[in-house]
């Protein structure tokens, strides 16, 4: 049984070995499962209750007092790549804008001003570059992962 | 846990929980005859004490004037000073315009040195404040500062305090009935912070001399009676190295962390909030402490991320349970989390004979508190609960930042990563998330819900 899950370094191909009643993954063994509660049995003996839910593409996993989190790219599906675009890391409204389209920027440099929870975040420019284009302008709402600003 | 429950309209914090109108109706309603606030902003809005009484209702806290007077953070200043509490050094700025008030606190600024804080005079929650250590960041933090203040509180004041490093944060509980009695119940320190809001609270404090909780006590007391005030409050203070103290401001509100000073004194505070409105002598005796109580403070935040706020639902909500664990919460599983209101999820306390085992108590029951489908600061609180300021009681308000200087992120456990990844990759095989829903087929056994059975929406 083959899975491929995202993560930080790319696709991640998961192939879980059966064994009877479990499942087995570089020696970590699922012996028994009722309820939406895993019993896990680590390769050194450990056992845990895991307990795991699914919102979307994405199972959470809770396990030993650690949440993990692995969205699973579906059979065929592609994945879109991040195209250096500046997103909103949460849902909220744009304060202030204090970038012009064209302005030549340096790492660091506060770029747009956002409120959420009545709190503000800064977005900031991650690497040296050119403002390319502006997204959204102050008093607009955004949603999270909303491109804000794209810098080249 | 309550008799009857009235869904306020709206969804936005300013169309239901600050709707003042909205809550005096609902009073009227369904008969109630006294308004008990909570420990948000309302709880400290003079007007809705005002109004709250024009209605003829029983207004649950202080008098609309002690709100003013503690509310007001330049106010309060000045009346402690008035009244003999040791104030932070600091300079209160009253300009309104824009202009020239940005213009009288960079003078200020320089008057009172850096590093410095800027906070709002209506503050509260961690808004409207920055922390200085720049000069030449001061003209946009000080904008920054105002512009939140103006939004979260429609008052763009904000004054300057010395930035105390090394100190940390104590509160003193006070009680005050109307046959002039004013009490306090000792201390809860809560240094440990995050963007000016506490996340670890405790009580006693792990450091505290009775000498300094009696002068301390008093000075509270005094602060209390400055303001001729009636109900109960906590009175802020900085407890310096040196042992010297300085009053902060005091909260003319129940506190979020006033379960620690319950667990530790016997004293259930909220029913002397109710006595005392209902113009009666408080019930509580001499003050007598047992014990080691901890609070910490469940948020939908990612600690990894600089503490943001994160949304999403409750796909999964398992509090811990245990003699000398307790839970105060207002959501359940099932629930989303929703930009619209403050973050914090819930308060998980405990209470053990000694700090050494209310520690241990507190990592088993953060080790097994189950949310998924929302990021929360679960691990981080956990991972806090090893920290060696907070194992030895030496924690300040920048323990934190100290701590972690370039932002938090969990230990890593590659063993158990990889298990997360054995345990999702068997549930999809499983087809675990095609059984109904996981919010009621995994529900631990017992009896259905009456909610369920009887199809009421509950609340």
């Amino acid at each position: 049984m083959q899975h491929t899950f995202a993560s930080k370094e790319g696709p991640l191909e998961v192939t879980l070995v059966r064994q009877g009643e479990a499942f087995v993954l570089e020696g970590h063994e699922l012996t028994s499962h009722s309820r939406g509660r895993l019993h896990i049995r680590l390769r050194d003996g450990r056992q845990h209750l895991a307990h795991v839910a699914k919102v979307g593409d994405v199972w959470w996993i809770h396990l030993a007092g650690r949440t993990y989190r692995w969205e699973r790219i579906e059979p065929g599906s592609s994945n879109a790549e991040d195209e250096g675009g500046l997103v909103a890391p949460m849902p909220g409204k744009v304060l202030e804008v204090l970038v012009s389209e064209g302005d030549e920027v340096e790492a660091g440099t506060p770029l747009m001003v956002l409120e959420a929870m009545k709190m503000e975040h800064r977005i900031i420019a991650s690497t040296d570059g050119t403002v390319s284009s502006i997204h959204f302008a102050a008093g607009e709402q955004v949603v999270q992962g909303a491109v804000l600003l794209e810098l080249v | 846990m309550a008799d009857e429950v009235v869904v306020l309209e709206g969804e936005t914090i300013g169309e239901t929980y600050l709707n003042q109108a909205q809550i005096i109706q609902a009073a009227s309603t369904t008969k109630a005859t006294a308004i008990h606030p909570g420990f948000g902003f309302l709880s400290e809005r003079a007007d809705f004490a005002r109004a709250v009484k024009e209605a003829g209702l029983t207004w649950i806290g202080p008098s609309a004037e002690a709100i003013e007077k503690m509310g007001d953070k330049m106010t309060a200043r000045q009346t402690m000073r008035a009244a003999g509490v040791p104030v932070i050094p600091g300079e209160e700025v009253e300009e309104e315009d824009e202009m020239a008030a940005l213009e009288a606190l960079r003078q200020a600024s320089t008057r009172v040195g850096y590093p410095l804080l800027l906070k709002a005079s209506s503050g509260g929650g961690g808004k409207g404040m920055r922390a200085v250590h720049d000069p030449a960041d001061f003209d946009q933090a000080a904008t920054g500062a105002r512009r939140e203040a103006v939004a979260a509180f429609g008052d763009g004041r904000v004054y300057i305090e010395r930035l105390l490093s090394g100190s940390k944060h104590i509160e003193i509980q006070v009680l005050a009935d109307a046959h002039g009695r004013t009490i306090h119940l000792g201390e809860r320190e809560c240094s440990v912070q995050r963007r000016h809001q506490k996340v670890f609270e405790e009580a006693p404090g792990p450091t505290m001399s009775p000498e300094i909780r009696e002068a301390m006590g008093q000075a509270a007391v005094a602060a209390a009676e400055a303001v001729d005030y009636v109900g109960a409050g906590t009175v802020e203070f900085l407890l310096a190295p040196s042992g010297e103290f300085f009053f902060l401001e005091m909260n003319t509100r129940i506190q979020v962390e006033h379960p620690v000073t319950e667990l530790v004194t016997g004293v259930d505070i909220v029913r002397e909030q109710l006595r005392i409105a209902g113009g009666k002598p408080m019930s509580c005796g001499p003050l007598m402490i047992r014990g080691h109580a901890i609070e910490v403070r469940l948020y939908a935040e990612d600690a990894a991320n600089g503490f943001l706020p994160s949304i999403g639902p409750l796909s999964m909500f398992r509090p811990p349970e245990g003699p000398g664990i307790r839970l105060d919460t207002g959501v359940r599983e099932g629930d989303e989390v929703t930009p619209n209101y403050d973050p914090m999820l819930a308060k998980l306390i405990v209470w053990a004979p000694s700090r050494p085992e209310a520690l241990q108590k507190m990592r088993r029951a953060l080790d097994e508190f189950v949310v998924l489908g929302t990021t929360t600061n679960i691990e981080f609180l956990r991972n806090l609960c090893d920290a060696t300021p907070v194992v030895d009681g030496s924690t300040t308000t920048t323990t934190i930042d100290d701590l972690w200087p370039n932002g938090w992120s969990p230990p890593a456990a590659p063993m158990l990563e990889e298990a997360s990844l054995l345990a999702a990759a068997s549930a999809e095989t499983l087809g675990l998330h095609r059984r109904t829903s996981t919010a009621s087929s995994d529900d631990a056994g017992g009896p259905p819900s009456p909610f369920t059975t009887i199809q009421r929406r509950f609340p």
